[in-house]
């Protein structure tokens, strides 16, 4: 009998997902991520330790909810941003030289544009003019998502505004992405699929946050980054995410 | 209320008992693993249609015979695929021109209609440049031939159904929506064995079009184009009335007619006609829209196989510039009184389509692929990153790694490996054959030995590759013999017990067992010898087409046992199984023993079982008799009796089946639409569709030692499944466990070093597959929340190596490259890099933390049995690199504390303000013994400074590590100097440290300003 009610439950489930609107969707991520919580979250700091081969490479990513960050790489002892947002420019350092170099001017707007997608561009949507639509449901490595395109602010690629599409594909069962993806829009890539995939959601003060980001070109290979530590409102050292005078 | 409740009852326990009945479904459990592409694309594959962006041609559409819709961004040098998902055979591709940017259209299956050809499934939309589409429906129209869209009104299309090749179709014709899609209905039709052919809008008055209908039909073993009923017409009303265009056009029977409307006049209109009277076929021009036409032309590249070349291009800004698709291409300038071929390239072109930006740029679609022109088709450059190629059949062999032997539509026979430097690319293969190539096979135990054939048999050789010795070996009607009927994929085989055998089957089974020199009949004709579908020489209709392809009462499918070479199944293209247990003494027919299969239906492949000389599996193929339902039977007992095992998950006819060496229940099904995968004997079976698109699969083979699993596709290519191990471990009872390792083998350590490949940036390169330690596991259901984590350590739960993990519903896979940690480096001015080195052998765990379990696996690493290297090779390295990791980490350590004394002499000395002796003095020291230790200027590249300690000792360590045999004298007389340059270096500072350090200290143990720094222990500095 046990049995009988909880597939009865099940069935009851599928009834109700397939009634879910878009915003049903997001209200029920925001609240499986924590929902009000996140109200006191003005920065995230997430540390991992990357393998290349065996070697330890320290990596620190900092979001701040004013839009500026920064991914800073220690190899062998140096530490060097990978790239970073300051506000006003977007830029990072030339492997040869060690020296900071400023980021495209498409790409510094593009950082401007999307400096509100804190933490998450999709929960923001109506503040940030953006356009979710449900386009249905879809399997991510056999587990059934609904999938959400979202229309940003367009982006400016190779100086033209070109329109800025990203497509979340949010567990049914558990209401949390599992995957972003967009398409690459500039360079030799250009018209591939860039995805992520999110896993391993865990609670930091109150909010939930994936601490396993593994990201790629769809049906080539991935790289997995395994946050160690991620703290909220941790004290940062602000001058990081300056793009460094010469 | 109880009455509900009951009635609520009864269907849940209806529901519930379903539930336990059904056996697990494969598809909810693929996870991670991904099938490979190899291509090749050297030789690409057919392409129906091209289509250009109407302002900006660096976008570029192409519609492949087999291998779906790619979109170029850059005018054709590079190429994405964008239809995966989706019927891989394209019939058009058309854009928007209201907005070109985003909305596409589709029209799914080839109309240039040869034997060989792939079904559609209907018409296809997308709206934001090809990331998503949608079905928008005509689902029986088999093949669209033309999409035209209102260039001022997007939701007004018009489609060319071409319909049904293979049978009589009630859904063709010119189709219209005025909805975007969402409703159809049929503006024009004829009768349901004449379809449109093509389709043309006028750019300037969308509400006049031009229709050719066509009246075609093709059979197994015939072709027709031709009849009363094929004409072009033309309405003026947006397709609600249509008017027939018969002035200065061929009378009576016509065929296939190609027409085009000059876009810079609309009223000018060239049309190619396959006419009843020879005199009558070839080209016809209108300035009249169409009302009164002119016999212009009748070359041979304007009349050459209507069924197969029918499109003509005119120009966009001349309409005097005419472009024909054909046998070579050919161009006028002359508005259609001459015309040249087009410069060299693949044969067999089918479409061409100039650039309005550009009018000198052209891109034409052949069987071979895409070419580019800047020149008016004079000279073209063929696109090199177009993995199309139509296999029709593969083989593998036991080499280290192991090789594909494959023959192509039209594109000859090949060989290649499955792996190479830097991924499978182009010069990676090998030519073995000419013409169309079917089946191509290494001699069993001498892979240097290859057979390969061309169509209908004509030719067999015997291809000595290293000697390039090539010998033709196909048996031949001996006097007073039958004449041999061989299909135009003539079956050949190797067998598994005698290495210098071969099988051929004409209407009889060949074997010789000297490598194909001499041959014996060992069976009477086993197909139903049927005289009417021996008419080949009739075949092709109003143009004569007798090219082999339609060959028929042929042997198509030889098996013989994997257990004794004395049982052959045989399987004809007529319909008949045919058995011998006996080595051809005595055959039995079978066919009759299907049930519920259609009489006569082609027997496209059989399989012989590993696991008991009394099982076989049979696939038959109805689709040349309009039958797409797929066929796939089992048996247990010789053949007497035989069992479906198809249900309605497999959607369409199937061509191949590959049975599972180790798991009886594991099936591998080749279908018209993808791979299908069946985990408990076909009860149910699911689409495989992570990396492995919607194609055609004619042949499967599965690797009996490497356990992966060979497709070869009629559109993309070799694609393979590297390692089917973990779906033979898959059971019901990993569904209640939180996650479930599956065994592995020992894996050998590779030694091999390599330089990579030699492609160009845009030649595709082919994957290839992952050189490390594959551990699998289950999860029976994906992780999401907490922590999982993996790692490698040795018996003694040391950690060896951090691995990354996967976290999908089903099969998951870590990767380790046999690393363990790096050694910590020095921190100095720029990179260099001392790498991990590899393990030992022996016996180490797999560890994966998941939220707070812990499971475990034990794996074992072994050495290359083939290796060069000795043991006491392997020790002397394994001794120098753990000497060298340990002099990098005390360089490391030593320039550690130099720099943090030096950071604080430097901070004191910055507080403090005025000079002091000691620490002015230790501050000059440190930096003259940092100086010597380690690069503290420069950059990374040219810029770079003079190589210091550090510098050097992680050179030679990385050539230690990076070779597996012992080090040379010189390499350990390079490590002894730099070791004795270490010693010195730890004595310098020793010195410093009972001297001006000790001084320094105590100066600060006064200070208030700057702290005394906490040094940690060697131990504790290589832990942080």
């Amino acid at each position: 009998m046990k049995h009988l009610l909880s597939l009865f439950g099940v069935l009851l489930t599928a009834l109700t997902l397939q009634a879910q609107t878009v915003d049903e969707i997001i209200t029920d991520y925001y609240n499986a991520i924590g929902g009000a919580n996140w109200d006191k979250v003005s920065s995230i700091t997430m540390k991992a330790n990357v393998e290349q081969g065996g070697m330890k490479i320290p990596v620190e990513v900092v979001r701040m909810r004013d839009g500026r960050t920064y991914t800073q790489i220690t190899v062998m002892g140096n530490t060097m941003t990978m790239q970073a947002f300051d506000g006003t420019t977007s830029w990072t350092t030339n492997f040869m030289s060690m020296e900071a170099e400023k980021s495209t001017s498409d790409e510094t707007e593009n950082a401007k544009r999307s400096a509100g997608d804190f933490p998450d561009a999709l929960l923001q949507y109506k503040q940030l003019g953006y356009t979710p639509t449900l386009m249905g449901t879809e399997t991510v490595d056999g587990t059934s998502c609904y999938k959400i395109k979202l229309e940003k602010k367009t982006q400016l690629v190779e100086g033209k505004e070109t329109a800025n599409i990203e497509y979340l594909f949010i567990d049914q069962e558990n209401k949390v992405p599992l995957m972003m993806e967009a398409e690459i829009m500039e360079g030799e890539m250009k018209g591939k699929i860039g995805q992520t995939k999110f896993s391993d959601y865990q609670e930091v003060e109150g909010v939930y946050l994936p601490f396993s980001n593994v990201s790629g070109i769809k049906g080539e290979g991935t790289q997995t980054i395994q946050f160690e530590s991620i703290v909220i409102n941790a004290t940062i050292d602000e001058t990081k995410f300056n793009f460094p005078k010469k | 209320m109880r009455f509900f409740w009951l009635s609520a009852l009864t269907i849940m326990w209806a529901h519930f008992s379903w539930a336990q009945n059904t056996s697990l479904n494969a598809g909810d459990f693929f996870g991670d693993l991904k099938a490979r592409h190899i291509g090749p694309a050297l030789m690409s594959g057919r392409i129906a249609d091209v289509e250009l962006h109407p302002n900006n041609s660096n976008v570029v559409l192409i519609g492949a015979a087999g291998g779906g819709v790619w979109k170029s961004q850059d005018g054709g040098i590079r190429f994405t695929s964008i239809f995966d998902q989706y019927c891989q055979s394209i019939g058009c591709v058309s854009i928007d021109p209201n907005d070109p940017d985003n909305t596409y259209w589709v029209g799914t299956g080839e109309t240039w209609t040869r034997n060989s050809v792939s079904a559609g499934d209907g018409i296809y939309k997308t709206t934001d440049g090809g990331k998503n589409w949608t079905n928008m429906g005509l689902p029986k129209s088999d093949r669209i031939a033309s999409i035209q869209i209102n260039p001022k009104n997007s939701n007004e299309v018009f489609v060319a159904v071409l319909g049904a090749l293979w049978g009589p179709s009630d859904e063709r014709g010119v189709y219209k929506t005025s909805d975007g899609g969402k409703t159809w209905s049929n503006v024009l039709s004829v009768n349901n064995t004449t379809g449109c052919s093509e389709l043309v809008m006028d750019p300037t008055q969308p509400n006049v079009l031009y229709a050719a209908f066509w009246e075609f039909r093709r059979s197994a073993y015939s072709f027709n184009s031709g009849g009363l009923n094929s004409a072009l017409y033309k309405s003026t009303d947006g397709g609600n009335t249509w008017k027939k265009l018969e002035n200065g056009l061929p009378k009576g029977k016509k065929g296939r007619i190609a027409v085009a409307i000059a876009p810079s006049n609309a009223q000018i209109l060239y049309a190619v006609i396959e006419a009843e009277k020879k005199e009558e076929k070839g080209l016809y021009r209108s300035d009249d829209g169409g009302n009164s036409w002119t016999f212009l032309n009748g070359d041979f590249a304007l009349t050459v196989r209507p069924f197969y070349f029918s499109r003509i291009t005119v120009h966009p800004s001349d309409p005097n510039i005419i472009a024909k698709a054909g046998l070579f291409g050919s161009i006028s300038r002359d508005g259609g009184k001459t015309f040249e071929n087009l410069g060299s390239m693949h044969s067999d072109i089918h479409d061409i389509v100039f650039d309005k930006a550009q009018p000198n740029k052209m891109l034409v679609a052949t069987d071979g692929g895409l070419y580019l022109s800047l020149n008016g088709g004079s000279s073209l450059e063929i696109v090199e990153n177009l993995p199309l190629s139509q296999f029709y059949h593969v083989s593998i062999d036991n080499r280290n790694p192991y090789y594909v032997f494959g023959g192509l539509q039209d594109n000859n026979s090949w060989f290649g490996p499955s792996s190479s430097p830097g991924g499978v690319e182009a010069r990676d293969w090998e030519l073995v054959g000419q013409g169309d190539g079917f089946r191509v096979y290494p001699h069993p135990t001498n892979p240097k030995i290859v057979y390969s054939e061309m169509q209908g048999a004509e030719a067999i050789w015997r291809f000595d590759v290293e000697k390039q010795q090539l010998k033709t070996v196909k048996p031949y009607a001996l006097e007073g013999e039958p004449k041999l009927r061989f299909n135009w994929n003539a079956s050949l085989t190797t067998s598994k017990h005698q290495p210098d055998r071969l099988y051929v089957g004409s209407q009889y089974v060949h074997i010789s067992n000297d490598r194909g020199d001499t041959w014996t009949k060992i069976s009477p004709d086993l197909t139903t010898n049927d005289p009417n579908k021996q008419q080949q020489e009739g075949s092709g209709g109003l143009s004569a087409d007798n090219s082999g392809a339609e060959n028929h009462c042929t042997i198509f499918s030889i098996a013989e046992s994997p257990l004794s070479d004395q049982i052959l199944w045989i399987g004809t293209d007529d319909g008949n199984v045919q058995l011998t247990k006996d080595g051809g003494k005595t055959w039995e027919n079978l066919s009759h023993n299907f049930p519920g299969l259609p009489a006569n239906t082609w027997c496209y492949h059989l399989e012989a079982s590993v696991h008991g000389k009394e099982i076989a599996y049979a696939v038959f193929d109805g689709h040349a008799k309009n039958d797409y339902t797929p066929y796939v039977y089992k048996t247990s007992d010789f053949g007497k009796t035989w069992k479906s095992i198809v249900t309605p998950e497999i959607t369409t006819f199937v061509r191949n089946i590959q049975e599972d060496f180790v798991n009886q229940d594991l099936l591998y099904l080749g279908a018209e639409n993808g791979l299908y995968i069946s985990l408990n004997g076909g009860k149910n079976w699911s689409a495989f569709t992570n990396n492995f698109p919607k194609v055609a699969v004619h042949y499967l083979e599965l690797h009996p030692t490497k356990h992966a699993l060979i497709a070869a596709t009629h559109g993309r290519g070799i694609i393979i499944l590297d390692d089917v191990r973990p779906l033979r471990g898959i059971k019901e009872e990993l569904l209640t466990k939180n996650l479930s390792f599956f065994d592995t083998d020992v894996f050998t350590l590779p030694e091999k070093s390599t330089f990579g490949g030699t492609a160009s940036e845009n030649q595709f390169v082919g994957d290839n597959p992952s050189g490390n330690a594959k551990i699998s596991y289950f999860l029976p259901k994906r992780h999401t929340f907490g922590k999982m984590t993996g790692e490698i350590t040795d018996l003694e739960g040391k950690l060896v190596s951090k691995v990354e993990v996967g976290k999908n519903k089903g099969i998951n896979t870590v990767e380790w490259g046999f690393n363990a940690l790096a050694p910590k480096t020095a921190k100095g001015k720029g990179f260099s890099i001392a790498p991990a080195p590899y393990v030992k052998a022996g016996k180490y765990k797999v560890k994966i933390t998941k939220g707070n379990e812990v499971f475990e696996q034990m794996i074992e690493v072994r050495y290359d049995s083939t290796s060069s290297f000795t043991a006491t090779d392997r020790i002397k390295q394994q001794e120098c690199t753990k000497e060298l990791f340990g002099m990098v980490e005390d360089l490391a350590y030593l320039v550690y504390q130099i720099d943090e004394w030096d950071a604080k002499a430097q901070a004191f000395k910055a507080k403090n303000g005025k000079p002091n002796k000691t620490v002015d003095a230790l501050i000059k020291e440190l930096t003259a013994l940092r100086n010597i230790l380690v690069v503290t200027t420069g950059d990374n590249y040219v810029g770079a400074a003079e190589d210091q300690l550090r510098e050097k000792i992680n050179e030679i360590y990385g050539t230690i590590v990076g070779y597996f045999g012992a080090p040379s004298e010189s390499e350990l007389a390079n490590v002894k100097g730099l070791k004795n340059q270490l010693i010195s270096a730890q004595k310098t500072f020793n010195v410093l440290k009972d001297g001006k350090i000790k001084e320094f200290s105590s100066i600060l143990t006064k200070s208030t300003s700057v702290a005394v720094p906490e040094i940690l222990s060697k131990e504790a500095f290589l832990q942080k």
